[in-house]
């Protein structure tokens, strides 16, 4: 039967759809609205990892259902269950907008599942339209509408700008090729990358998505929507949609097949501004979480290596990071959302003597921070690996020594953090975060999986190699 | 007789460069929409100069979603306009502070 393949997408559809009734009734419960989130997003990421042998081509053969779209749907509904989870204290969000937040993060979420399986260039253009509409409208609930709506203003501009650049690429290599399945222009584009107008049509289509991933040119909105938005919506922001970003980047740079071409070239300019121009910046906040918006730019500069290299280790290299993003990023807003309790921005100094209010927040902090920064023996570590000798084999040698470069700027903020939670005396005694049984675990599980990963992440690599043979 | 290929994307590059000029040069919320709007429509009739081209009907099916997409799009917009004017009863996107 075709529908079985399409079983988390439906599932996530009928999730929202409940949401819808719920956000209709009359009566406002938030705890109800929590419970029933966290169980459809449990029940999410059950579907999802049931599902992940699946295979098959759907709706004539725009969908396609295979072992890399599966495995990231696996960690977009883990996505979606951490940040949920997070949610029982959604104190940036007006009490009677909780269950149409859930509606909207379930929606985006479907999105996101649709786009990392579209192989077709109108399915990738309404499924990464249909995701970025439910964060624009998400960004806007922050109960502070002053801050909400400038910071929805901003990412709608940019969002839908960057989205009509995309789409003039993507009607320009249809004009040039007359194709519109990635599976055919694969074919073709290799042999006529190097014309003008492939060429543009390329670098236009890209756009869309290096607005997804906050990348340069595309990147002024993230310091914004993350200081914006509500802290859960900024950690889903900061994780599943990046994580998304990344599959459909991996999809549509593998389609165009170049090797040594004016693409690459671009695409490693692109990412050594990105870092740098991320690093830099991020040097000089006092804001939490704008610092972590520039360290994400700055992320997904690292990304953007593993993905030009346009090989399988690349590829496993782009995966591993993805995965590695979700975990650090998480954790870091897992304690943005419980030192900032009121649903407020924490700054920098909010964080002073973490340590002895709440010892295991500030190691799951100092353990995501140092993954960050690529300190062994944690997962960033072996990603950050992963990604600089996979762009090695490829011979771009200058590349990955402007990457280490930017990973010893980066060391200073990161450090930075260490510091103000475990070294600064804070200047009045603030209550301790609570944190409940459940939190605990939470917390204790990140911390293992950040390690542990870090030290054994074969099964993972093998893994991330054979989802990604199916792009080359 | 077909018009070729060429002018049909000299035409909707025109159109999308005018839609640039206007979303970044205007002063107003609406008139930024508009000129975004602009560019979806460049794209859309480039989608439908190359379906003629290669005698395919998928372009012409392109241009159809655009459509749909440009609404929502406006919908999701004019909301948030709304929000912002209610709120600073201006539509200038520099005066949102």
């Amino acid at each position: 039967m075709m529908w079985q393949q399409f079983t988390p997408e439906l599932y996530h559809f009928a999730a929202a759809l409940l949401f819808t009734a719920l956000s209709m009734t009359r009566r406002v419960d938030n705890r109800r609205d929590y419970w029933v989130a966290l169980s459809l997003a449990g029940g999410g990421l059950i579907v999802c990892l049931a599902a992940v042998r699946a295979e098959g081509l759907l709706f004539l053969n725009t969908y396609k259902v295979d072992l890399f779209a599966q495995l990231f749907k696996v960690l977009l509904s883990m996505g979606l269950f951490l940040v949920v989870a997070l949610c029982s204290e959604l104190n940036g969000v007006a009490r009677r907008w909780h269950s149409e937040f859930y509606l909207l993060l379930f929606t985006c979420t479907l999105a996101m599942m649709l786009l990392v399986s579209s192989v077709h260039l109108i399915s990738i253009y309404v499924s990464l339209e249909l995701s970025s509409y439910s964060l624009y409208v998400l960004v806007a609930l922050r109960r502070d509408a002053a801050m909400g709506t400038q910071a929805a203003l901003r990412y709608f501009l940019i969002g839908i700008f960057s989205s009509a650049i995309m789409l003039f690429g993507l009607a320009l290599l249809y004009a040039a090729t007359g194709l519109t399945y990635l599976s055919d222009l694969v074919q073709v584009l290799p042999g006529v990358i190097d014309q003008p107008l492939v060429l543009v049509a390329v670098v236009l289509t890209l756009g869309g998505f290096f607005f997804k991933l906050a990348l340069f040119p595309f990147h002024f909105w993230a310091p914004d929507v993350y200081v914006g938005a509500p802290n859960q919506l900024a950690a889903f922001i900061a994780t599943a949609s990046k994580v998304a970003a990344v599959a459909v980047l991996l999809r549509v740079v593998a389609a165009t097949g170049g090797q040594e071409t004016l693409l690459v070239d671009s695409l490693a300019a692109l990412a050594i501004i990105s870092m740098t121009v991320g690093n830099l910046a991020a040097l000089v906040q006092k804001d939490f979480k704008r610092l972590l918006a520039y360290s994400s730019i700055a992320q997904a500069g690292y990304v953007l290596i593993g993905i030009l290299c346009m090989s399988p280790e690349g590829a496993d290299a782009a995966i591993f990071y993805a995965l590695a993003l979700l975990l650090m990023k998480f954790t870091c807003f897992l304690a943005v959302v419980k030192i900032a309790a009121d649903g407020g921005n924490p700054s920098l100094d909010a964080l002073a003597g973490l340590h002895r209010r709440s010892p295991l927040l500030a190691l799951a902090l100092m353990m995501a921070v140092f993954a960050l920064a690529g300190i062994p023996p944690t997962i960033g570590f072996t990603a950050k690996l992963l990604v600089f000798s996979a762009a090695m084999h490829k011979g771009y040698l200058v590349l990955v020594l402007i990457a280490m470069f930017n990973v010893v700027i980066s060391l200073y903020y990161y450090l930075l953090i260490v510091k103000a939670a475990y070294l600064t005396e804070p200047a009045v005694e603030t209550p301790a975060p609570v944190l409940s049984l459940s939190a605990r675990a939470l917390t204790t599980a990140l911390i293992i999986a950040i390690v542990v990963v870090g030290f054994y992440p074969n099964p993972l690599i093998v893994m991330a190699r054979q989802a990604s043979s199916s792009l080359f | 007789m077909n018009v070729p290929l060429t002018h049909l994307l000299t035409l909707a590059g025109g159109l999308f460069f005018i839609g640039i000029w206007c979303a970044v040069t205007r002063r107003n919320l609406i008139m930024v929409m508009l000129g975004i709007e602009i560019m979806l429509n460049a794209a859309a009739l480039a989608f439908v100069g190359a379906s003629l081209r290669w005698q395919q009907m998928e372009g012409q099916a392109v241009a159809l979603f655009v459509l749909a997409i440009a609404a929502a799009e406006v919908s999701v917009g004019l909301a948030l306009i709304i929000c912002i004017y209610r709120r600073y009863r201006t539509l200038d996107p520099a005066k949102v502070q």
